[in-house]
């Protein structure tokens, strides 16, 4: 075997794609940090209990395990941290009011999420605690537009659906645990045909509204035609209400798809996904879970966002770098200052090691220093 | 690419999928049968048909490389469906799986709760789920085809496949013992194309449904 090779999606990144992650990190979490979201960095790992505390088995599944030797407990590595800046909020800061937070850091999955995913992604998002109402959701969602505006991506499209209005739906049709489960899973496949068979035995009412989930995506069209065709419970308005505020709020592409219901056990109100064109997964995910902080100690109402850098730098790649500005190896005090000078100014400038002059054009340099008249000067290479 | 492209299987599907898509007002311009072109071109400059291999249709609608697919429900249980919608059963391409053996073989006291099985399939996924609902140790043998053939060298005591009309079991001295489901084919969707292509997406599924809605 050659020792060289990595493992199945796991990939180096090489130095134009890193300069384009890095310059790509530091714009957004520039851009959190202006809009009043504090950068956390939680551990890499940590012990599973507190790790997939509150989360589905799908993460459990998705998450690398290990012993830990000093205590004997199961570890994990993370592979959302969507559920450590939650414990963070819950536990470690306890303020009382809105928490806004950001994050950005490498998880792991033991297996890629698709043949074209990464096991490596890196996770950065944002989080806002401590708001039940809809103008939170609208303040996340408009962040998010914000950060795709400023990475080139303003032409993607949003789409928001609202877990209420499956979990109304639920709750009056007085269906039990498995056949929510198997509704559920029909509703989110948009499998018709199976659900035409499993909502055969509930009451009228209900049968239909199943049945019309699947079709209720498409523009804000969609509300009117819920409004008229499913049942008037109080909480299935809600999430309607709650749904045309936001679109009301946010500018751009934006959809809506009420049997998108992505985490639904995770998730407790809206939630949201952006789309670009040149990808058939979504770019970033986000979403209410109030319920999560519960696991915790402390119940507490959140929404927020997440992505992966690595997708984003491929969708919008960063211009390539200026070139950079060669300069001979030399004791002499003007040259040290002139180079000084430059680098503070924002050039590249590459001090050539004594007896490398063959390999020269690696060095990606367009001009050089040299010495006229005493002076030394730029002129191109 | 800005049109639609579909995914579809030469074969059966293929020629039971031209009468839907003539509904649609979709007429390809080449037969696959005869022609040895993989991307085949419509009187709609916007629409394209792909040929891939059955087993291959939901893998390039799940990735985005077709908009949408014709996939049989046997293949489609085998993928898991993961990142797919499959709005329409559009009842065509119909057949059962089945679980067929030797003749003589006594099947019911074979599958006593506890026993073990040697299955020869091409459908692991479906015959592992099968077996575990009924309780039965199964150990699989995966083929890629002429599956009748397993039980009758020794290779396995039973096999799970497609049976549309028996004609190759009786050939073959083999029975169908069990049916453990009805097999058609499903109109399936990238998700992401569903939202982003709506506006081209819709007409084609709608006429598709009323085109097998008339029929049933």
């Amino acid at each position: 075997m050659r020792t060289w090779l990595l493992p199945e999606y796991v990939e180096d990144i090489l130095p134009n794609e890193a300069l384009g992650i890095e310059r790509l990190r530091t714009r957004l979490l520039e851009l959190f940090r202006v809009h009043g979201y504090e950068l956390v960095i939680p551990p890499l790992l940590e012990y599973t209990d507190s790790l997939l505390t509150g989360t589905g088995s799908d993460l459990d599944l998705r998450t690398f395990k290990l012993v830990d030797q000093l205590s004997g407990r199961m570890m994990g590595v993370r592979a959302d941290m969507t559920p450590q800046v939650a414990r963070i909020d819950a536990h470690l800061l306890n303020r009382k009011g809105v928490v806004r937070l950001c994050y950005c850091g490498t998880v792991l999955h033991t297996r890629p999420r698709s043949f074209t995913a990464t096991r490596e992604p890196m996770q950065l998002g944002a989080e806002i605690y401590g708001h039940a109402g809809i103008e939170a959701d609208i303040e996340i969602q408009r962040l998010l537009r914000t950060a795709l505006a400023a990475c080139g991506l303003g032409d993607a499209r949003l789409d928001v659906s609202h877990v209420g209005v499956f979990e109304a739906l639920a709750k009056h049709a007085g269906v039990d645990e498995k056949l929510e489960a198997e509704l559920l899973e029909a509703v989110r496949a948009k499998d018709r045909p199976r659900l035409r068979a499993l909502v055969e035995r509930l009451e009228p009412r209900s049968r239909e509204a199943f049945l019309l989930l699947p079709e209720l995506y498409g523009g804000r069209e969609v509300l009117e035609r819920a409004r008229n065709a499913l049942p008037a419970y109080p909480e299935l308005r809600a999430a309607l209400d709650d749904l045309e505020a936001v679109l009301n709020a946010n500018g751009g592409p934006m959809g809506i798809d009420l049997a998108d219901l992505r985490g639904y056990h995770y998730h407790s109100g809206i939630v949201f996904a952006a789309y670009h064109g040149g990808l058939a997964n979504a770019i970033a995910l986000g979403g209410r879970y109030d319920e999560v902080g519960k696991a915790f100690g402390r119940a507490r109402p959140a929404t927020g966002f997440s992505l992966d850098l690595r997708e984003w730098v491929r969708l919008a790649p960063e211009a390539p770098p200026a070139k950079a500005i060669l300069a001979p190896y030399s004791d002499d005090a003007k040259l040290r200052e002139r180079i000084d000078a430059l680098r503070a100014a924002g050039e590249v400038v590459i001090v050539e090691l004594p007896g490398h002059e063959q390999t020269r054009a690696e060095l990606g340099c367009d001009r050089q220093l040299v010495l006229k008249n005493g002076n030394w000067e730029i002129v191109s290479l | 690419m800005s049109g639609i492209t579909i995914a579809l299987s030469k074969g059966r599907i293929f020629d039971e999928t031209a009468p839907l898509l003539a509904a649609a007002g979709i007429a390809p311009l080449e037969n696959p049968e005869t022609s040895r072109k993989l991307i085949i071109g419509t009187n709609r400059p916007d629409v394209r048909l792909i040929i891939v291999r059955a087993s291959d249709t939901p893998t390039y609608v799940q990735y985005g490389a077709a908009d949408l697919g014709i996939a049989g429900k046997d293949v489609l249980l085998e993928h898991g469906g993961e990142g797919l919608y499959q709005p329409i059963d559009l009842q065509i391409a119909k057949c059962r799986m089945m679980v067929a053996v030797p003749e003589g073989f006594d099947y019911e006291s074979a599958v006593r709760k506890g026993a073990r099985l040697r299955v020869a399939t091409k459908y692991l996924r479906i015959a592992r789920e099968h077996f575990a609902a009924k309780g039965v140790h199964v150990d699989l043998i995966k083929l890629y085809g002429s599956m009748e053939l397993a039980p009758l060298v020794g290779l396995a005591d039973v096999i799970v496949d497609l049976v549309s009309t028996g004609n190759t079991l009786r050939a073959n001295n083999l029975r169908a013992v069990e049916e453990i489901m009805p097999i058609s084919a499903r109109l399936i969707v990238n998700q992401a194309a569903l939202k982003l292509k709506h506006a081209l997406l819709q007409p084609v599924i709608e006429a598709f449904e009323s085109a097998v809605s008339s029929h049933a």
